[in-house]
Protein backbone atom coordinates (compact mmCIF):
# COMPACT_ATOMS: atom_id res chain seq x y z
CA UNK A 1 0.00 0.00 0.00
CA UNK A 2 2.71 2.38 1.06
CA UNK A 3 4.71 1.45 -2.00
CA UNK A 4 1.91 2.33 -4.38
CA UNK A 5 1.44 5.62 -2.61
CA UNK A 6 5.09 6.43 -2.98
CA UNK A 7 5.13 5.63 -6.67
CA UNK A 8 2.01 7.72 -7.13
CA UNK A 9 3.71 10.61 -5.39
CA UNK A 10 6.78 10.21 -7.57
CA UNK A 11 4.72 10.28 -10.75
CA UNK A 12 2.98 13.45 -9.67
CA UNK A 13 6.25 15.19 -8.93
CA UNK A 14 7.56 14.04 -12.33
CA UNK A 15 4.49 15.47 -14.02
CA UNK A 16 5.03 18.79 -12.28
CA UNK A 17 8.67 18.75 -13.31
CA UNK A 18 7.84 18.30 -16.99
CA UNK A 19 5.02 20.84 -16.95
CA UNK A 20 7.30 23.37 -15.27
CA UNK A 21 10.09 22.69 -17.75
CA UNK A 22 7.72 22.93 -20.68
CA UNK A 23 6.52 26.35 -19.49
CA UNK A 24 10.12 27.51 -19.22
CA UNK A 25 10.94 26.12 -22.67
CA UNK A 26 8.07 28.12 -24.13
CA UNK A 27 9.10 31.30 -22.29
CA UNK A 28 12.71 30.91 -23.44
CA UNK A 29 11.58 30.44 -27.05
CA UNK A 30 9.56 33.69 -27.21
CA UNK A 31 12.36 35.97 -28.49
CA UNK A 32 13.11 33.60 -31.36
CA UNK A 33 9.43 33.06 -32.11
CA UNK A 34 8.94 36.81 -32.13
CA UNK A 35 11.58 37.52 -34.75
CA UNK A 36 10.39 34.59 -36.84
CA UNK A 37 6.80 35.88 -36.86
CA UNK A 38 8.09 39.33 -37.77
CA UNK A 39 10.41 38.10 -40.48
CA UNK A 40 7.80 36.38 -42.66
CA UNK A 41 5.74 39.50 -43.33
CA UNK A 42 6.32 42.17 -45.93
CA UNK A 43 6.54 45.88 -45.23
CA UNK A 44 3.10 46.27 -46.79
CA UNK A 45 1.64 43.83 -44.28
CA UNK A 46 2.75 46.13 -41.48
CA UNK A 47 1.42 49.24 -43.13
CA UNK A 48 -1.95 47.55 -43.44
CA UNK A 49 -1.88 47.19 -39.65
CA UNK A 50 -1.48 43.43 -39.47
CA UNK A 51 -0.90 42.17 -35.92
CA UNK A 52 2.07 40.05 -34.93
CA UNK A 53 0.02 36.87 -34.53
CA UNK A 54 -1.78 37.13 -37.87
CA UNK A 55 -0.23 35.22 -40.71
CA UNK A 56 0.04 36.99 -44.07
CA UNK A 57 -1.65 35.46 -47.11
CA UNK A 58 1.71 34.87 -48.63
CA UNK A 59 4.76 34.13 -46.50
CA UNK A 60 7.37 36.70 -47.44
CA UNK A 61 10.51 34.54 -47.72
CA UNK A 62 12.02 37.30 -49.86
CA UNK A 63 13.14 38.97 -46.58
CA UNK A 64 15.59 36.15 -46.03
CA UNK A 65 17.03 36.42 -49.51
CA UNK A 66 17.30 40.20 -49.14
CA UNK A 67 18.98 39.97 -45.73
CA UNK A 68 21.48 37.50 -47.14
CA UNK A 69 22.27 39.48 -50.29
CA UNK A 70 21.34 43.15 -49.92
CA UNK A 71 21.93 43.08 -46.16
CA UNK A 72 25.26 41.33 -46.88
CA UNK A 73 24.79 38.78 -44.10
CA UNK A 74 26.22 36.10 -46.35
CA UNK A 75 29.37 38.14 -46.71
CA UNK A 76 29.62 38.90 -42.98
CA UNK A 77 29.37 35.19 -42.25
CA UNK A 78 32.01 34.34 -44.80
CA UNK A 79 34.31 36.95 -43.23
CA UNK A 80 33.54 35.72 -39.72
CA UNK A 81 34.32 32.16 -40.73
CA UNK A 82 37.57 33.20 -42.38
CA UNK A 83 38.68 35.20 -39.33
CA UNK A 84 37.84 32.45 -36.85
CA UNK A 85 39.24 29.55 -38.87
CA UNK A 86 42.63 31.27 -39.08
CA UNK A 87 42.75 32.95 -35.69
CA UNK A 88 41.74 29.93 -33.62
CA UNK A 89 44.40 27.38 -34.73
CA UNK A 90 47.03 30.12 -34.74
CA UNK A 91 46.09 31.13 -31.20
CA UNK A 92 46.02 27.54 -29.97
CA UNK A 93 49.45 26.88 -31.51
CA UNK A 94 50.95 29.86 -29.68
CA UNK A 95 49.12 29.07 -26.44
CA UNK A 96 50.15 25.40 -26.60
CA UNK A 97 53.81 26.34 -26.91
CA UNK A 98 53.52 28.63 -23.90
CA UNK A 99 51.57 26.09 -21.86
CA UNK A 100 54.16 23.46 -22.78
CA UNK A 101 56.96 25.69 -21.51
CA UNK A 102 55.03 26.45 -18.33
CA UNK A 103 54.38 22.81 -17.50
CA UNK A 104 57.33 20.83 -18.87
CA UNK A 105 60.41 22.97 -19.47
CA UNK A 106 62.84 24.13 -16.76
CA UNK A 107 61.90 27.79 -16.56
CA UNK A 108 62.18 30.22 -13.69
CA UNK A 109 59.21 32.02 -12.11
CA UNK A 110 56.62 29.80 -13.80
CA UNK A 111 53.78 30.79 -11.50
CA UNK A 112 54.49 34.46 -11.89
CA UNK A 113 54.51 34.17 -15.68
CA UNK A 114 51.25 32.24 -15.55
CA UNK A 115 49.65 34.93 -13.36
CA UNK A 116 50.84 37.56 -15.81
CA UNK A 117 48.97 35.81 -18.62
CA UNK A 118 45.89 35.19 -16.45
CA UNK A 119 45.51 38.91 -15.88
CA UNK A 120 44.70 39.37 -19.57
CA UNK A 121 41.72 37.05 -19.28
CA UNK A 122 40.03 39.53 -16.97
CA UNK A 123 41.13 42.93 -18.21
CA UNK A 124 38.36 44.77 -20.01
CA UNK A 125 39.21 45.35 -23.67
CA UNK A 126 38.15 48.96 -23.08
CA UNK A 127 41.26 49.51 -20.99
CA UNK A 128 43.47 48.90 -24.04
CA UNK A 129 41.14 50.28 -26.67
CA UNK A 130 42.30 53.89 -27.10
CA UNK A 131 46.02 53.06 -27.51
CA UNK A 132 45.20 50.15 -29.82
CA UNK A 133 43.10 52.39 -32.05
CA UNK A 134 45.78 55.08 -32.14
CA UNK A 135 48.69 52.68 -32.71
CA UNK A 136 46.76 50.75 -35.34
CA UNK A 137 45.94 53.85 -37.33
CA UNK A 138 49.57 54.94 -37.19
CA UNK A 139 50.78 51.51 -38.30
CA UNK A 140 48.07 51.28 -40.99
CA UNK A 141 46.56 48.23 -39.34
CA UNK A 142 43.00 49.57 -39.29
CA UNK A 143 40.93 47.50 -41.73
CA UNK A 144 43.44 44.69 -41.91
CA UNK A 145 42.71 41.15 -40.81
CA UNK A 146 46.30 40.92 -39.62
CA UNK A 147 45.52 43.65 -37.09
CA UNK A 148 42.40 41.82 -36.00
CA UNK A 149 44.22 38.46 -35.65
CA UNK A 150 46.96 40.10 -33.67
CA UNK A 151 44.57 41.66 -31.15
CA UNK A 152 42.48 38.48 -30.92
CA UNK A 153 45.49 36.27 -30.31
CA UNK A 154 46.76 38.71 -27.65
CA UNK A 155 43.46 38.84 -25.79
CA UNK A 156 43.00 35.05 -26.10
CA UNK A 157 46.31 33.96 -24.58
CA UNK A 158 45.13 34.10 -20.94
CA UNK A 159 42.19 31.76 -21.33
CA UNK A 160 43.94 29.46 -23.80
CA UNK A 161 47.06 29.05 -21.67
CA UNK A 162 44.94 28.41 -18.59
CA UNK A 163 42.95 25.65 -20.28
CA UNK A 164 45.92 23.96 -21.95
CA UNK A 165 48.20 24.26 -18.96
CA UNK A 166 45.53 22.67 -16.77
CA UNK A 167 45.33 19.72 -19.14
CA UNK A 168 49.06 19.37 -19.86
CA UNK A 169 49.70 19.06 -16.15
CA UNK A 170 47.66 15.87 -15.99
CA UNK A 171 49.90 14.18 -18.58
CA UNK A 172 52.56 12.10 -16.76
CA UNK A 173 56.11 13.37 -17.22
CA UNK A 174 57.40 9.79 -17.69
CA UNK A 175 56.17 10.08 -21.26
CA UNK A 176 58.53 13.00 -21.90
CA UNK A 177 61.43 11.18 -20.31
CA UNK A 178 60.89 8.14 -22.49
CA UNK A 179 60.67 10.32 -25.59
CA UNK A 180 63.82 12.17 -24.61
CA UNK A 181 65.71 8.87 -24.34
CA UNK A 182 64.44 8.04 -27.83
CA UNK A 183 66.06 11.26 -28.99
CA UNK A 184 62.97 13.45 -29.44
CA UNK A 185 63.48 17.21 -29.43
CA UNK A 186 61.26 19.52 -27.39
CA UNK A 187 59.19 20.35 -30.45
CA UNK A 188 58.73 16.69 -31.23
CA UNK A 189 57.63 15.99 -27.66
CA UNK A 190 55.07 18.78 -27.90
CA UNK A 191 53.71 17.77 -31.30
CA UNK A 192 54.00 14.00 -31.25
CA UNK A 193 53.17 13.27 -27.62
CA UNK A 194 51.54 16.10 -25.71
CA UNK A 195 49.20 17.54 -28.33
CA UNK A 196 47.73 14.18 -29.43
CA UNK A 197 47.00 13.30 -25.81
CA UNK A 198 45.50 16.74 -25.18
CA UNK A 199 43.02 16.36 -28.04
CA UNK A 200 39.89 16.61 -25.82
CA UNK A 201 41.10 19.86 -24.23
CA UNK A 202 42.14 21.25 -27.60
CA UNK A 203 38.85 20.45 -29.29
CA UNK A 204 36.91 22.12 -26.47
CA UNK A 205 39.15 25.15 -26.60
CA UNK A 206 38.87 25.21 -30.39
CA UNK A 207 35.12 25.25 -30.44
CA UNK A 208 34.76 27.77 -27.60
CA UNK A 209 37.36 30.05 -29.11
CA UNK A 210 35.74 29.72 -32.52
CA UNK A 211 32.39 30.93 -31.23
CA UNK A 212 34.06 33.57 -29.07
CA UNK A 213 35.84 34.93 -32.14
CA UNK A 214 32.69 34.69 -34.25
CA UNK A 215 30.79 36.72 -31.63
CA UNK A 216 33.46 39.28 -30.71
CA UNK A 217 32.35 42.89 -31.02
CA UNK A 218 34.44 45.40 -29.04
CA UNK A 219 37.78 44.91 -30.82
CA UNK A 220 36.22 44.22 -34.22
CA UNK A 221 34.26 47.47 -34.08
CA UNK A 222 37.44 49.41 -33.31
CA UNK A 223 39.68 47.74 -35.89
CA UNK A 224 37.40 47.03 -38.87
CA UNK A 225 35.16 49.72 -40.28
CA UNK A 226 35.21 48.71 -43.94
CA UNK A 227 31.82 47.10 -44.60
CA UNK A 228 33.32 44.54 -46.95
CA UNK A 229 35.54 43.19 -44.16
CA UNK A 230 33.13 43.13 -41.22
CA UNK A 231 32.33 39.99 -39.25
CA UNK A 232 28.83 39.07 -38.07
CA UNK A 233 28.34 41.22 -34.91
CA UNK A 234 29.77 44.40 -36.44
CA UNK A 235 27.98 43.60 -39.69
CA UNK A 236 24.71 43.17 -37.82
CA UNK A 237 25.12 46.59 -36.20
CA UNK A 238 25.68 47.98 -39.66
CA UNK A 239 22.66 46.14 -40.95
CA UNK A 240 20.58 47.69 -38.14
CA UNK A 241 21.86 51.14 -39.03
CA UNK A 242 21.00 50.73 -42.71
CA UNK A 243 17.58 49.12 -42.29
CA UNK A 244 16.29 50.38 -38.97
CA UNK A 245 12.87 51.09 -40.44
CA UNK A 246 12.53 47.70 -42.08
CA UNK A 247 11.54 45.54 -39.14
CA UNK A 248 10.87 42.39 -41.09
CA UNK A 249 14.18 42.49 -42.92
CA UNK A 250 16.03 43.03 -39.63
CA UNK A 251 14.23 40.11 -38.06
CA UNK A 252 15.05 37.88 -40.99
CA UNK A 253 18.71 38.90 -40.64
CA UNK A 254 18.70 38.14 -36.92
CA UNK A 255 17.01 34.80 -37.54
CA UNK A 256 19.55 33.82 -40.20
CA UNK A 257 22.42 34.72 -37.86
CA UNK A 258 21.17 32.28 -35.25
CA UNK A 259 21.26 29.29 -37.62
CA UNK A 260 25.04 28.69 -38.04
CA UNK A 261 25.59 29.06 -34.29
CA UNK A 262 22.76 26.62 -33.63
CA UNK A 263 24.27 24.07 -36.03
CA UNK A 264 27.72 24.35 -34.44
CA UNK A 265 26.15 24.09 -31.01
CA UNK A 266 24.12 21.00 -31.90
CA UNK A 267 27.18 19.22 -33.27
CA UNK A 268 29.56 20.17 -30.47
CA UNK A 269 27.27 20.69 -27.48
CA UNK A 270 29.20 18.16 -25.40
CA UNK A 271 32.24 20.43 -25.65
CA UNK A 272 30.32 23.29 -24.10
CA UNK A 273 28.27 21.54 -21.53
CA UNK A 274 30.93 19.14 -20.32
CA UNK A 275 34.17 20.77 -21.38
CA UNK A 276 33.74 24.11 -19.70
CA UNK A 277 34.07 22.85 -16.14
CA UNK A 278 37.62 21.64 -16.57
CA UNK A 279 38.48 24.77 -18.47
CA UNK A 280 37.45 27.25 -15.83
CA UNK A 281 38.88 25.36 -12.92
CA UNK A 282 42.22 25.09 -14.69
CA UNK B 1 74.80 23.57 -29.29
CA UNK B 2 75.78 24.22 -25.71
CA UNK B 3 73.88 23.71 -22.53
CA UNK B 4 73.45 27.40 -22.03
CA UNK B 5 71.76 27.77 -25.39
CA UNK B 6 69.41 24.94 -24.45
CA UNK B 7 68.47 26.74 -21.27
CA UNK B 8 67.76 30.02 -23.00
CA UNK B 9 65.90 28.42 -25.87
CA UNK B 10 63.35 27.04 -23.40
CA UNK B 11 62.05 30.58 -23.16
CA UNK B 12 61.52 30.72 -26.92
CA UNK B 13 58.42 28.61 -26.42
CA UNK B 14 56.95 31.42 -24.34
CA UNK B 15 58.12 34.19 -26.61
CA UNK B 16 55.32 34.47 -29.23
CA UNK B 17 52.56 34.46 -26.62
CA UNK B 18 54.50 36.84 -24.39
CA UNK B 19 55.30 39.35 -27.13
CA UNK B 20 51.85 39.47 -28.67
CA UNK B 21 50.07 39.58 -25.33
CA UNK B 22 52.36 42.24 -23.90
CA UNK B 23 52.22 44.44 -26.97
CA UNK B 24 48.47 44.40 -27.49
CA UNK B 25 47.04 43.92 -23.99
CA UNK B 26 49.44 44.98 -21.24
CA UNK B 27 51.30 47.74 -23.10
CA UNK B 28 48.16 49.55 -24.28
CA UNK B 29 46.53 49.12 -20.86
CA UNK B 30 49.50 50.79 -19.19
CA UNK B 31 49.44 53.53 -21.81
CA UNK B 32 45.76 54.14 -21.04
CA UNK B 33 46.68 54.72 -17.39
CA UNK B 34 49.30 57.22 -18.59
CA UNK B 35 46.81 58.91 -20.93
CA UNK B 36 44.30 59.36 -18.13
CA UNK B 37 46.52 62.11 -16.68
CA UNK B 38 46.34 64.16 -19.88
CA UNK B 39 43.89 66.27 -21.75
CA UNK B 40 43.99 65.14 -25.35
CA UNK B 41 41.74 65.11 -28.39
CA UNK B 42 44.04 62.99 -30.53
CA UNK B 43 45.10 65.90 -32.75
CA UNK B 44 46.60 68.66 -30.62
CA UNK B 45 49.55 67.91 -28.33
CA UNK B 46 48.73 66.24 -25.01
CA UNK B 47 48.44 68.55 -22.00
CA UNK B 48 49.35 67.14 -18.61
CA UNK B 49 46.49 67.80 -16.22
CA UNK B 50 47.37 65.47 -13.37
CA UNK B 51 44.35 64.05 -11.59
CA UNK B 52 41.96 66.58 -13.09
CA UNK B 53 40.17 64.05 -15.32
CA UNK B 54 39.42 61.92 -12.28
CA UNK B 55 38.44 64.87 -10.11
CA UNK B 56 36.08 66.17 -12.79
CA UNK B 57 34.50 62.76 -13.26
CA UNK B 58 33.81 62.32 -9.57
CA UNK B 59 32.90 65.91 -8.69
CA UNK B 60 31.06 67.24 -11.75
CA UNK B 61 30.09 64.51 -14.15
CA UNK B 62 26.54 63.33 -13.45
CA UNK B 63 26.60 60.95 -16.39
CA UNK B 64 29.68 59.25 -14.99
CA UNK B 65 27.93 58.72 -11.67
CA UNK B 66 24.87 57.39 -13.46
CA UNK B 67 27.02 54.95 -15.47
CA UNK B 68 28.75 53.81 -12.32
CA UNK B 69 25.40 53.38 -10.57
CA UNK B 70 24.00 51.44 -13.53
CA UNK B 71 27.05 49.19 -13.50
CA UNK B 72 26.64 48.50 -9.79
CA UNK B 73 22.91 47.86 -10.22
CA UNK B 74 23.87 45.45 -12.98
CA UNK B 75 26.32 43.62 -10.71
CA UNK B 76 23.75 43.28 -7.93
CA UNK B 77 20.97 42.14 -10.27
CA UNK B 78 23.32 39.61 -11.84
CA UNK B 79 24.41 38.21 -8.50
CA UNK B 80 20.84 37.97 -7.24
CA UNK B 81 18.77 37.01 -10.26
CA UNK B 82 21.09 35.32 -12.74
CA UNK B 83 22.94 33.43 -10.05
CA UNK B 84 19.73 32.27 -8.33
CA UNK B 85 18.19 31.13 -11.61
CA UNK B 86 21.39 29.39 -12.67
CA UNK B 87 21.55 27.57 -9.35
CA UNK B 88 17.88 26.58 -9.57
CA UNK B 89 18.39 25.21 -13.08
CA UNK B 90 21.54 23.38 -11.99
CA UNK B 91 19.73 21.73 -9.05
CA UNK B 92 16.98 20.71 -11.42
CA UNK B 93 19.34 19.22 -13.97
CA UNK B 94 21.36 17.47 -11.30
CA UNK B 95 18.40 15.07 -10.92
CA UNK B 96 18.03 12.08 -13.18
CA UNK B 97 15.14 12.31 -15.59
CA UNK B 98 14.46 11.66 -19.23
CA UNK B 99 15.40 14.49 -21.56
CA UNK B 100 17.69 16.11 -19.00
CA UNK B 101 20.51 16.61 -21.51
CA UNK B 102 18.13 18.21 -24.00
CA UNK B 103 16.73 20.72 -21.49
CA UNK B 104 20.18 21.53 -20.18
CA UNK B 105 21.44 22.32 -23.69
CA UNK B 106 18.26 24.23 -24.50
CA UNK B 107 18.74 26.76 -21.70
CA UNK B 108 22.46 26.95 -22.33
CA UNK B 109 22.09 27.76 -26.02
CA UNK B 110 21.43 31.54 -25.82
CA UNK B 111 24.82 31.87 -24.17
CA UNK B 112 26.47 30.88 -27.46
CA UNK B 113 24.84 33.78 -29.36
CA UNK B 114 26.60 37.12 -29.70
CA UNK B 115 25.30 39.86 -27.41
CA UNK B 116 24.68 42.05 -30.44
CA UNK B 117 22.38 39.41 -31.90
CA UNK B 118 20.61 39.00 -28.55
CA UNK B 119 20.22 42.77 -28.38
CA UNK B 120 18.63 42.95 -31.83
CA UNK B 121 16.33 40.06 -31.02
CA UNK B 122 15.16 41.61 -27.76
CA UNK B 123 14.75 45.03 -29.28
CA UNK B 124 12.06 43.43 -31.43
CA UNK B 125 10.44 41.98 -28.30
CA UNK B 126 10.19 45.45 -26.80
CA UNK B 127 8.88 47.13 -29.95
CA UNK B 128 5.85 49.06 -28.65
CA UNK B 129 3.69 48.54 -31.73
CA UNK B 130 4.55 45.11 -33.09
CA UNK B 131 6.68 43.51 -30.36
CA UNK B 132 5.35 40.29 -28.92
CA UNK B 133 5.04 41.68 -25.38
CA UNK B 134 2.61 44.46 -26.21
CA UNK B 135 0.87 42.41 -28.88
CA UNK B 136 0.22 39.64 -26.36
CA UNK B 137 -1.14 42.11 -23.81
CA UNK B 138 -3.49 43.51 -26.46
CA UNK B 139 -4.54 40.04 -27.53
CA UNK B 140 -5.42 39.30 -23.91
CA UNK B 141 -7.38 42.61 -23.73
CA UNK B 142 -4.82 43.94 -21.29
CA UNK B 143 -4.01 46.85 -23.58
CA UNK B 144 -3.82 49.24 -20.63
CA UNK B 145 -0.70 47.49 -19.41
CA UNK B 146 1.34 47.97 -22.56
CA UNK B 147 4.61 49.77 -22.11
CA UNK B 148 7.28 51.48 -24.14
CA UNK B 149 9.95 49.35 -22.40
CA UNK B 150 13.39 50.42 -23.62
CA UNK B 151 12.06 53.84 -24.64
CA UNK B 152 11.17 54.57 -21.02
CA UNK B 153 14.22 55.90 -19.12
CA UNK B 154 12.87 54.57 -15.81
CA UNK B 155 12.79 50.92 -16.84
CA UNK B 156 15.07 50.69 -19.89
CA UNK B 157 18.05 49.35 -17.95
CA UNK B 158 15.93 46.61 -16.39
CA UNK B 159 14.53 45.66 -19.79
CA UNK B 160 18.10 45.21 -21.06
CA UNK B 161 18.87 43.17 -17.99
CA UNK B 162 15.99 40.79 -18.77
CA UNK B 163 17.57 40.17 -22.18
CA UNK B 164 20.94 39.58 -20.50
CA UNK B 165 19.29 37.09 -18.15
CA UNK B 166 17.79 35.17 -21.05
CA UNK B 167 21.26 34.96 -22.55
CA UNK B 168 23.38 34.56 -19.47
CA UNK B 169 21.99 31.66 -17.42
CA UNK B 170 23.96 29.04 -19.34
CA UNK B 171 27.49 29.48 -18.12
CA UNK B 172 26.88 29.82 -14.36
CA UNK B 173 24.40 26.94 -14.64
CA UNK B 174 27.09 24.66 -16.07
CA UNK B 175 29.58 25.77 -13.41
CA UNK B 176 27.05 25.01 -10.68
CA UNK B 177 26.23 21.64 -12.25
CA UNK B 178 29.90 20.71 -12.22
CA UNK B 179 30.14 21.83 -8.62
CA UNK B 180 27.09 19.81 -7.63
CA UNK B 181 28.65 16.71 -9.13
CA UNK B 182 31.61 17.04 -6.78
CA UNK B 183 29.33 16.82 -3.74
CA UNK B 184 29.48 13.12 -2.76
CA UNK B 185 26.03 11.47 -2.89
CA UNK B 186 26.87 9.38 0.18
CA UNK B 187 27.08 12.43 2.41
CA UNK B 188 23.71 13.72 1.26
CA UNK B 189 22.25 10.21 1.72
CA UNK B 190 23.72 9.96 5.19
CA UNK B 191 22.18 13.28 6.15
CA UNK B 192 18.84 12.05 4.88
CA UNK B 193 19.08 9.01 7.14
CA UNK B 194 19.92 11.32 10.03
CA UNK B 195 16.64 13.07 9.32
CA UNK B 196 17.75 16.13 7.39
CA UNK B 197 15.14 17.43 4.97
CA UNK B 198 16.05 18.44 1.44
CA UNK B 199 16.19 22.13 2.34
CA UNK B 200 18.38 21.81 5.40
CA UNK B 201 20.71 19.38 3.67
CA UNK B 202 21.01 21.82 0.79
CA UNK B 203 22.01 24.68 3.07
CA UNK B 204 24.08 22.68 5.54
CA UNK B 205 25.86 20.29 3.18
CA UNK B 206 25.57 21.16 -0.49
CA UNK B 207 26.28 24.88 -0.28
CA UNK B 208 29.28 24.64 2.07
CA UNK B 209 30.76 21.89 -0.11
CA UNK B 210 30.38 24.08 -3.17
CA UNK B 211 32.26 27.03 -1.70
CA UNK B 212 34.83 27.01 -4.50
CA UNK B 213 32.19 26.84 -7.20
CA UNK B 214 30.37 29.80 -5.67
CA UNK B 215 33.59 31.73 -5.60
CA UNK B 216 34.29 31.05 -9.28
CA UNK B 217 30.71 31.87 -10.31
CA UNK B 218 30.59 35.10 -8.30
CA UNK B 219 33.99 36.25 -9.56
CA UNK B 220 33.25 35.55 -13.23
CA UNK B 221 29.79 37.14 -12.97
CA UNK B 222 31.13 40.32 -11.36
CA UNK B 223 33.92 40.61 -13.93
CA UNK B 224 31.52 40.18 -16.85
CA UNK B 225 28.97 42.57 -15.28
CA UNK B 226 31.58 45.28 -14.96
CA UNK B 227 32.40 44.82 -18.66
CA UNK B 228 28.77 44.90 -19.87
CA UNK B 229 28.77 46.71 -23.19
CA UNK B 230 27.53 45.02 -26.39
CA UNK B 231 24.02 44.30 -25.21
CA UNK B 232 23.46 47.87 -23.98
CA UNK B 233 24.94 49.30 -27.14
CA UNK B 234 22.75 47.05 -29.28
CA UNK B 235 19.45 47.76 -27.51
CA UNK B 236 19.62 51.41 -26.47
CA UNK B 237 23.12 52.69 -27.22
CA UNK B 238 23.07 54.27 -23.76
CA UNK B 239 19.74 56.07 -24.23
CA UNK B 240 16.94 57.03 -23.81
CA UNK B 241 18.13 60.33 -22.31
CA UNK B 242 21.46 58.62 -21.46
CA UNK B 243 19.65 56.54 -18.83
CA UNK B 244 21.28 53.20 -19.65
CA UNK B 245 24.93 54.13 -19.93
CA UNK B 246 27.39 51.81 -18.25
CA UNK B 247 31.04 52.62 -17.65
CA UNK B 248 32.00 50.80 -20.85
CA UNK B 249 29.45 52.56 -23.08
CA UNK B 250 30.17 55.93 -21.48
CA UNK B 251 33.89 55.34 -21.98
CA UNK B 252 33.18 54.69 -25.66
CA UNK B 253 31.11 57.87 -25.96
CA UNK B 254 33.74 60.04 -24.29
CA UNK B 255 36.65 58.55 -26.25
CA UNK B 256 35.29 57.90 -29.70
CA UNK B 257 32.27 60.19 -30.11
CA UNK B 258 33.63 63.30 -28.36
CA UNK B 259 37.35 62.36 -28.72
CA UNK B 260 38.03 63.23 -25.07
CA UNK B 261 40.72 60.55 -24.89
CA UNK B 262 41.96 61.57 -21.45
CA UNK B 263 38.51 61.37 -19.91
CA UNK B 264 37.75 58.11 -21.69
CA UNK B 265 41.02 56.68 -20.41
CA UNK B 266 40.18 57.80 -16.86
CA UNK B 267 36.79 56.05 -17.06
CA UNK B 268 38.47 52.84 -18.27
CA UNK B 269 40.93 53.06 -15.38
CA UNK B 270 38.13 53.53 -12.82
CA UNK B 271 36.40 50.51 -14.33
CA UNK B 272 39.61 48.53 -14.03
CA UNK B 273 40.26 49.61 -10.42
CA UNK B 274 36.79 48.45 -9.35
CA UNK B 275 37.35 45.15 -11.13
CA UNK B 276 40.69 44.77 -9.43
CA UNK B 277 38.86 44.22 -6.14
CA UNK B 278 37.64 40.96 -7.67
CA UNK B 279 40.53 40.16 -9.99
CA UNK B 280 43.19 40.05 -7.29
CA UNK B 281 41.50 37.47 -5.02
CA UNK B 282 40.32 35.53 -8.07
CA UNK B 283 43.79 35.23 -9.59
CA UNK B 284 45.15 34.31 -6.18
CA UNK B 285 42.48 31.62 -5.92
CA UNK B 286 43.17 30.22 -9.41
CA UNK B 287 46.87 30.03 -8.69
CA UNK B 288 46.38 28.43 -5.27
CA UNK B 289 43.92 25.71 -6.37
CA UNK B 290 46.54 24.55 -8.83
Amino acid sequence: MKNINLRYKKNISKAFLYIGLLVLVVIWSIPILNIFLTSIKSKADYFSGMGLFELPDKIHWQNYIDAWQIGRLGMYMKNGFFVAIIKVPLGIFIEAMAAFALTRLPIKKKTLIFLYFLLGMMLPAQLALIPITIAYSKLHLINTYFGLFYAYVGFGTGFGIMVLRGFFKTIPSELDDAAKIDGCSRFQILFRIILPIAKPAISTLFIMDFLGTWNEYVLASAIINDNKMKTVPTGLMNFVGENFTDTSLLSAGAFISIIPVLIVFLIFQKNFVEGLSGAVKG
Amino acid sequence: MGKKWNKISNYFFLLPAFLIYTSVVIGPSLYTIYLSFFKWNGVKPKVLVGLKNYINLFSKDKLFWLSLKNNLIWVVLTLVIIMALALAFALLFNREFKGRAFFRSYFYFPYTLSSILVAITWKKMYDPSIGILNESLRALSLGDFTSTYTANPNIALYCIFVAATWQGIGQPMILFLTGLQTVPKEIVEAAKIDGAGPISSFFLITIPMMKETFFIVIATLIISSMKVYDIVLGITGGGPANSTHTLATYMRAQSFLYTHYGIGAAIAVVMFLIMLLIIVPYIYFLARTD
